[in-house]
């Protein structure tokens, strides 16, 4: 056993600060990297220890492997915390800790390398006898031979870059016709993308839910599952809202669940924190999908219901110490919703929106967890992604913890730059969620930003207030010694007035 | 105190009283009142309209002005009467005088899409912004020909930067 002291953690954002958080708990210095314009985020402050590492691009900080290892060397760190994005999944970098002789807190480099190839982990997974969307077992290499497969998987079906991930690289077919077409396109465009054009054919659900499965995996061997998360309210493959149990299992589904999922585990020798994720076909048969070699970002959900802390779990995994809770895990109490907090404007197609925070109020109360990268007068750089932070809340049972959520998203004040506080609003309200009749085309089906517009009430609101700063406006104007008086819209408008009377 | 307001599209014209921290407001015939305070945390008010509780943050965006209510922001424009007869009459002369395009948010240029002397149609893609990882198309309103380009590709620019300049086609 190697006891871990100083961590570094190559990320940014709400998932640096809530390592951050646990290694306070454990005693252990946190060491921070920024990009130039980090230099002031929330996880610089709240690190013990904060180091440059090159400009905004990511690709030149945050994705800078050489830099980043370079600096965990220099300052003794004995250990790195990849967070999820960057370099969570990325062999090279884990392989390269390792001969750095610094703890890569994560999977072996052959695991992330293995199971980064979706064809290599679903052989694993095949292999590990759990069940399989229907397609095909190795990659078509010729039109003809994919058309072969098609005829057994039948229509509709999807072609998927071998290499691909994250929405990228996929193709629904519809029929025979469109076969050609969409074999070449997206051969092409998984070469353009991933430099690799080996691509799969898999049967299509229409209106799938996602589910994934918790793993904690130790040196010994020990797998254990911590239950599922439902994760289908997406958005073009960008999760919003998570909430485990799922409300989509029964007691012996989800043992069968569990257990599928520890077998995928077990098979790749897995170690340290990964999620196993499936989907589920209208009937609520589940099929493997793919593993995510790392913390997810709602992982705080399974938290709640278990009462462990993952990030901890994983250091003492590092470090070679067994799971803390043996062979049994702690069975989960009541349910848990998270909200994605992202900076996009539900009204403007989701647009990114960056800026300055203005004004920030975090909700409170009972059963409330804020992991948020951010505070007032902060300002939303350009060069990441839009997620701001989670609103993480626990309750008894779905419904309480849905009336929660609603509850806590009211409190919620961010001001300065759009957020989707507004979207969830509704989503938690909408009848088809209360049902927990979820899949992943439920945006599609069911979102229209016209219901976020302000009603009647409201309009009555901004009408008071609109007319209130526009006195107060006028006010200050005729304040005596008010010293930007020049610059009011009202003697603006005098001014312009007389002009075209004159020319009149 | 008279104004017109715009909100959601719809134009009123509203006369206001206020008098230690109570409001009245006419429109459309009918009697609005409410308590109110500003928050000492920027440009907020706490109204009380019938007994009911609202937080409202109104800010200056531009010529406009933004309303934040109920996690929703969305323009609103309040004017003196006089400067609204401004308006139109300024309206009632303009003629069009080319339009700018301007960058919706700080961000990094990755592609300008046409040169100087290039003519362009309404609904033309002329420049791609990208700001967290998303990219988002910029089109012409009006359309003409470029006059100048501002920027280049791969420049970061701020939130309403020019970026390129579209005169009107000559007849």
């Amino acid at each position: 056993m190697r006891p871990i002291r100083r961590v570094l953690i190559a990320n940014r954002g709400e998932i640096a600060v809530r390592v951050i958080r646990t290694l306070r708990e454990l005693d252990i210095t946190s060491i921070a990297v920024f990009s130039e314009p980090d230099r002031v985020a929330y996880h610089v402050i709240m690190a013990d220890e904060a180091y440059p590492i090159g400009p905004g691009p990511s690709r030149e900080s945050y994705l800078n492997l050489e830099r980043v290892l370079a600096t965990a060397v220099r300052v003794g760190a004995d250990a790195i915390h990849p967070g999820y994005g960057f370099f969570a999944e990325n062999a090279a970098f884990a392989q390269a800790c390792e001969d750095a002789g610094i703890t890569f807190i994560g999977p072996r480099p052959a695991t992330l390398a293995g199971l980064g190839d979706k064809l290599a982990a679903r052989a694993a997974a095949r292999a590990a006898g759990v069940p399989m969307v229907p397609g095909s077992v190795t990659p078509p290499a010729t039109l003809d031979q994919a058309r072969d497969v098609a005829k057994q998987v039948g229509y509709p079906l999807m072609l998927k870059a071998a290499a691909g991930g994250g929405g990228k690289g996929m193709r629904v077919v519809r029929d025979d016709a469109g076969l050609e077409s969409a074999w070449s396109l997206t051969r092409g465009e998984s070469l353009a993308a991933f430099g690799d054009d080996r691509v799969y054919i898999e049967r299509f659900i229409e209106r799938p839910r996602h589910v994934e499965a918790q793993i904690l995996a130790d040196a010994s061997g020990r797998v254990a599952c911590l239950g599922e998360r439902e994760c289908s309210v997406q958005r073009r493959h960008q999760k919003l809202l998570e909430e485990t149990p799922s409300p989509a299992f029964d007691d012996a589904t989800r043992a069968r669940f569990a257990e599928a999922a520890v077998r995928v585990a077990k098979q790749v020798g897995y170690l340290n924190a990964g999620t196993v994720e499936f989907i589920l076909d209208e009937s609520g048969a589940f099929y493997f999908l793919e593993v995510n070699t790392r913390l997810q970002v709602e992982h705080p959900v399974t938290e709640m219901v278990t009462g462990l802390d993952l990030v901890a779990e994983q250091v003492r995994i590092a470090e070679g110490a067994p799971l803390s809770f043996g062979d049994t895990p702690p069975a989960p109490r009541g349910w848990a919703m998270e909200a994605r907090i992202v900076a996009e404007d539900p009204l403007a197609g989701f647009m990114p929106s960056v800026g300055r925070i203005e004004r920030v109020r975090f909700p409170q109360g009972p059963g409330v967890r804020n992991d948020a990268g951010f505070y007032r007068g902060y300002e939303v750089p350009i060069f990441y992604d839009s997620l701001l932070g989670k609103l993480v809340v626990h309750g008894p049972d779905r419904e309480q913890a849905r009336r929660r959520l609603a509850r806590a998203l009211r409190e919620f004040v961010i001001e300065g730059v759009h957020t989707n506080l507004s979207f969830h609003r509704w989503l938690v309200a909408h009848p088809e969620f209360v049902a927990g009749n979820l899949s992943t085309r439920f945006i599609e089906e069911h979102f229209d930003p016209t219901l976020l517009g302000p009603d009647a009430a409201a309009a009555e609101v901004a009408l008071l207030a609109a007319a209130l700063h526009a006195r107060e406006d006028r006010l200050r104007v005729a304040l005596p010694g008010s010293g930007d008086g020049a610059r009011s819209p009202w003697r603006w408008a005098e001014r312009r007035r007389r002009a075209p009377q004159g020319k009149r | 105190m008279r104004f017109w307001v715009t909100l959601e599209g719809r134009e009123a014209e509203v006369e206001l009283h206020a008098e230690a921290g109570r409001l009245w407001l006419d429109v459309e015939g009918r009697r609005l009142e409410a308590d109110f305070r500003r928050l000492p945390d920027g440009e907020v008010y706490s109204l009380l309209v019938n007994g009911r509780s609202h937080e409202v943050r109104v800010s200056p965006a531009g010529e406009h002005l933004e309303v934040t209510y109920g996690g929703v922001t969305f323009p609103v424009e309040a004017r003196h009467p006089l400067e609204k007869a401004l308006q139109a009459v300024q309206r009632a002369r303009g003629k069009p005088a080319g339009e700018t395009i301007v960058a919706p948010m700080p961000g990094l240029v990755v592609a300008l899409r046409v040169r100087p002397g290039e003519t362009v149609r309404p609904g033309q893609a002329v420049a791609v912004v990208e700001a967290m990882k998303m990219q988002n198309e910029l089109v012409a309103r009006e359309g003409g020909v470029v006059s100048d380009v501002l920027v280049e590709e791969r420049a970061t620019v701020a939130a309403g930067q020019p970026l390129l300049k579209i005169r009107p086609e000559q007849p």
